[in-house]
């Protein structure tokens, strides 16, 4: 039975506007026209389709799964307690069984000595791993193994790239003069899709056998950890933007362009906002919501429950207390904007402050949002590292790389080091941000009229 | 005479478009103290010969031939070092904007510090007044301790001739030193650069696109045109009779021909009516200060508007010209007084009837660079005030009337398409008229629609108006700071001055018959060409 978290909620919400704004587009031939932009450059097209691939994890990580089980004294069905998402089920074979602790990567014995008996006695010796590492499908030999699999998902990615290739451009959907311009972006875009397919079989299939990331104190994947962390990372970036844009834009707006008392008011408040610490705001706000969870255990179903709304919580508290920093750039930019000479021609035509604030004042000032939203999208993912870091951000059992950021504070100090839960955390946020931060810029570039975009 | 600079083929590119020549094969000399006037549109490479002779052009330039003499060493072969020297003490700069050119943080005593070889000497103050005072500010003493934003525009010029002048330079170079300034203040200062030059025995090169001042100044000119020299010789035979068709054109584009109506019909309802306007900004109060000051932009302004015939108002900079026009539009609040137009007071209309009401009269803004939304396309931009003042037309409609507007503005029609940004001043100026034009008002304010375009393309926007107005029956509220181009368009003049008006009449009147002070000097600054 499928089953919705509150943050489930919000993220169908998310692509569902997403889908509604696609279809608004394909019908406006000139912001059409603009998008299009985005798609005749190369880094347009290959930080989307990375994009795509992160959101696409994420969205498959928000259907969640309770499973059927047969009550054979009673003669019914129950559900579990245990709510699996329909990603848990794809990679199955990665997470289905955890080791006992550390182990580095491809590794095929524990990462420290353990005393165990043979043959009646006792040795320090590194035991192997129970459930990967050590049992290779191709060859008993480690490198030969990964080599024939790695030649093997090779093949695979070419026959699903084949299928792909045979079911849309030979269809023509694609070639009908809509997006892809030309035979080399064709190139480009399947290219970048077959390195993205190529990547997620080679971890899949080396993930089945192997620990490819290593494993963490209690056994885990450390592979599957980072993936279960995108939703959260891309949940507590979108999310917290949505609810900061809204009070950013408008209260910027009118703080600027209208100005005066209103001016007053805004600039109160968020002076005043910003002058209380944000983590005391948001441990204060975390704290209470934790003992409401403690007084009202009947409330929650289960610990994803709580856990969820925690992170619900976390999104939109951060999102509250990090508007104000955009807010005040755009009311100085409202302002300069005000005094220029297209919104005094505007308010001789007799236009009201509603439709200038819509039809100049926010494309002129959208750029700085873009600019704004992606830098802190970054510092967001941050943020929750740094929460984790005094407890107050997610809930420990949510997969975050806050939280494994958070574990490695103690891997790093140990001896020897344990590297690779922070080399993970650190390699998904760097694609994620990295890909979001040059998909943005040839946005901002396609929506700037002045920009150079002889890409070809 | 001996040449103290030689500028021999000069070529120059940007790196990146490194086929496309910016200039090419600039070769002229400059004498010791000589005045050589450089004239030439925006864009015609004036500006890069002058940072190429002090060798402070941007990295993305690249000189790709020629040489630049200066006291016989090449300037090209010189070190950074040598170079800098040569900049302290024998080549000074003074550019377009004193606003920006002075360091607003450093009181004036120091930048003028820094423009001596002996900055450090501690002596140096009795040398900055009497260096201050040879530019023409007499209490030097307080202003020296000054900082810019305390200093008129004039002002501040001076304090940047002065930093020229500091250590006696050979040659002075002047990127359009008053083309930012009013026209009594343009006068001082050119006079003031006249006797610097006697003085001082340096050269000068002018940089200037006001064929007017240069006459005034210079001994020889050099015409550019797109990277070009197309013509040199001296002041004088230039201005009797130019060789070059550019030149000359350059000459006639300050002719206008326009009738002036003679038969104004008295009984013809005004246009626009303005009787006893008074707006005043409220100074920023101190907190707790409960007395009012105000500053009195525009104190009890009468005059009046016949159907399609031209008023303009002419004054300086912060005489509140530009307030009136503000005031007419309803972009800011009036304190009291009457504006009618068509017979109908609007300030005290509704909204509501207002909005009926807008489309007999409409605005042309000053600088057509940030009049247009660079976000719009044209043809939105130009459909916005239609859609919205007259919602009752159709699509087609719509679309008939931007073409033929277009059309008129002398655009071509896919230019509905493009961005404010593939334009130029000219053509921006254009889409901004074709914007009012299709609302067809009985009255268009034009608030110094050509101040910021080249000479040229200045005549073709003129020539635009009058062509129209011609047409159409408009009238024009022109305001302007150049009464030698008002006296050619225009019927009537009001001319004021911090707010009062000084003088109204005919522009006969005005032009030929004034008695007061302040418009016979207004008149006299004009810089004339001299034959």
């Amino acid at each position: 039975m499928f089953t919705f978290l509150l943050t489930d909620i919000f993220f169908y919400l998310i692509i569902f506007s997403l889908c509604i704004y696609i279809n608004y587009v394909r019908k406006t031939p000139d912001i059409k026209q603009t998008w299009s932009h985005v798609f005749k450059n190369k880094t347009g097209i290959i930080s989307s389709v990375v994009l795509s691939f992160f959101m696409l994890t994420a969205l498959l990580d928000s259907i969640h799964i309770k499973d059927k089980l047969y009550n054979e004294n009673t003669d019914q069905y129950i559900y579990t307690s245990e709510i699996k998402s329909l990603l848990d089920i794809i990679i199955l074979p990665i997470h289905k069984n955890s080791e006992k602790s550390y182990s580095a990567p491809f590794s095929s014995h524990l990462y420290s000595k353990e005393t165990i008996k043979i043959n009646n006695k006792d040795k320090r010796i590194y035991p192997k791993l129970l459930h990967k590492g050590n049992h290779n499908k191709f060859s008993e030999k480690n490198s030969y193994n990964i080599f024939l699999t790695t030649l093997f998902s090779f093949l695979k990615t070419i026959f699903i790239i084949f299928l792909i290739y045979v079911f849309i451009f030979y269809k023509k959907i694609f070639k009908t003069k809509d997006f892809f311009y030309s035979a080399k972006l064709n190139k480009i875009f399947l290219g970048s899709l077959f390195s993205m397919i190529f990547v997620i079989m080679l971890f899949y299939d080396l993930g089945s056998q192997y620990y490819v990331l290593g494993t963490d104190k209690v056994g885990e994947d450390v592979l599957y950890k980072s993936i279960k962390s995108i939703r959260t990372g891309i949940l507590i970036g979108t999310l917290t933007t949505i609810v900061m844009l809204p009070f950013a834009i408008f209260l910027g707006i009118f703080a600027g362009y209208i100005g005066g008392f209103v001016d007053d008011i805004i600039q109160y408040i968020y002076t005043t906002l910003n002058s209380i610490p944000s983590v005391l705001l948001i441990a204060s706000a975390i704290l209470m919501l934790q003992v409401y969870m403690t007084n009202n255990p009947l409330e929650f179903e289960n610990i994803y429950e709580r856990a969820d709304l925690r992170l619900f919580f976390l999104c939109m508290i951060l999102g509250l207390t990090s508007w104000t920093g955009l807010c005040r750039l755009l009311r100085g930019e409202s302002m300069k904007l005000r005094e220029v000479e297209y919104v005094q021609a505007s308010q001789t035509f007799g236009l009201s402050k509603f439709s200038i604030i819509v039809r100049h004042i926010i494309p002129n000032i959208m750029h700085i949002v873009i600019i704004t939203v992606v830098l802190d999208f970054s510092a967001l993912v941050l943020a929750e590292a740094v929460l984790s870091y005094v407890n107050i951000g997610v809930d420990p059992t949510t997969y975050s790389w806050g939280n494994m950021i958070n574990a490695a504070r103690l891997e790093m100090s140990r001896e020897p080091i344990v590297w690779w839960s922070l080399f993970s955390a650190f390699l998904f946020m760097f694609m994620l941000v990295l890909f979001a931060n040059l998909f943005s810029d040839v946005v901002r570039d396609a929506f700037d009229p002045r920009a150079n975009k002889n890409y070809e | 005479m001996n040449d103290l600079l030689q500028v021999k083929n000069l070529c120059l590119n940007i790196r990146s478009h490194a086929e496309e020549e910016i200039l090419k094969d600039i070769s002229f000399t400059i004498k010791e103290s000589e005045v050589v006037s450089l004239i030439g549109e925006s864009g015609s490479g004036k500006s890069l010969t002058a940072l190429s002779i002090i060798r402070l052009l941007e990295a993305s330039c690249k000189i790709s031939n020629g040489e630049v003499i200066f006291a016989d060493k090449n300037i090209f072969n010189l070190k950074e070092k040598e170079m800098r020297e040569i900049r302290k003490k024998d080549i000074s700069m003074i550019f377009q904007e004193p606003m920006r050119s002075l360091n607003p943080v450093m009181s004036i005593r120091e930048q003028l510090r820094e423009a001596y070889i002996n900055y450090k000497d501690v002596n140096l103050e009795h040398e900055i007044i009497k260096n201050l005072i040879s530019v023409g500010i007499n209490d030097a003493k307080r202003v020296i301790n000054l900082y810019p934003h305390q200093l008129s525009g004039g002002m501040k010029q001076r304090v940047m001739i002065a930093m020229a002048i500091a250590c006696k330079p050979k040659l002075l170079i002047a990127d359009e030193p008053t083309t930012s300034l009013d026209v009594t203040i343009q006068k001082q200062v050119l006079d003031l650069l006249i006797e610097l030059k006697e003085k001082l025995n340096m050269a000068i090169l002018f940089i200037t696109h006001d064929l007017a001042v240069a006459s005034q100044i210079s001994d020889r000119i050099v015409v550019m045109k797109n990277g070009k020299v197309i013509e040199n010789c001296e002041s004088k035979l230039f201005f009797q009779n130019p060789k070059e068709l550019y030149s000359k054109s350059l000459l006639v584009s300050s002719k206008y021909n326009r009738k002036l109506i003679t038969n104004i019909d008295n009984n013809d309802e005004d246009v626009l009516n303005i009787s006893n306007l008074k707006v005043y900004f409220k100074e920023k109060n101190k907190f707790l200060d409960r007395e009012k000051s105000y500053i009195k932009a525009v104190d009890d302004i009468s005059f009046l508007i016949k159907p399609s015939s031209t008023h303009a108002i002419v004054g300086e900079s912060g005489s509140g010209k530009t307030t009136i026009a503000k005031a007419i539009m309803g972009l800011t609040q009036v304190t009291s007084g009457n504006i009618k137009i068509l017979n109908k007071d609007i300030l005290k209309m509704t909204n509501f009837e207002k909005r009926d009401f807008r489309k007999h009269y409409q605005m042309v803004f000053q600088d057509p660079f940030s009049s247009l939304n660079p976000r719009m396309r044209v043809g939105a931009i130009i459909k916005e005030g239609l859609c919205f003042l007259k919602p009752e037309l159709s699509n087609t409609d719509t679309n008939k009337i931007l073409y033929d507007v277009i059309k008129n503005v002398g655009l071509s029609k896919d230019s509905l398409n493009k961005y404010p940004h593939q334009f130029s001043g000219g053509q921006r100026q254009r889409i901004a008229i074709a914007r009012v034009l299709v609302l067809e008002p009985k009255l268009l304010v034009c608030d110094e629609p050509t101040s910021s375009l080249d000479v040229t393309v200045q005549k073709q926007v003129l020539d635009l108006l009058i062509d129209i107005q011609e047409r159409t029956k408009i009238s024009y509220l022109f305001i302007s700071h150049d009464i030698k181009l008002i006296s050619n368009i225009s019927d009537t003049i009001s001319v004021m001055y911090k707010g009062k008006m000084v003088e109204s009449g005919s522009t006969f009147d005005i032009i030929n018959k004034t008695k007061n002070e302040y418009t016979k000097k207004l008149l006299k600054s004009v810089p004339q060409i001299k034959i």
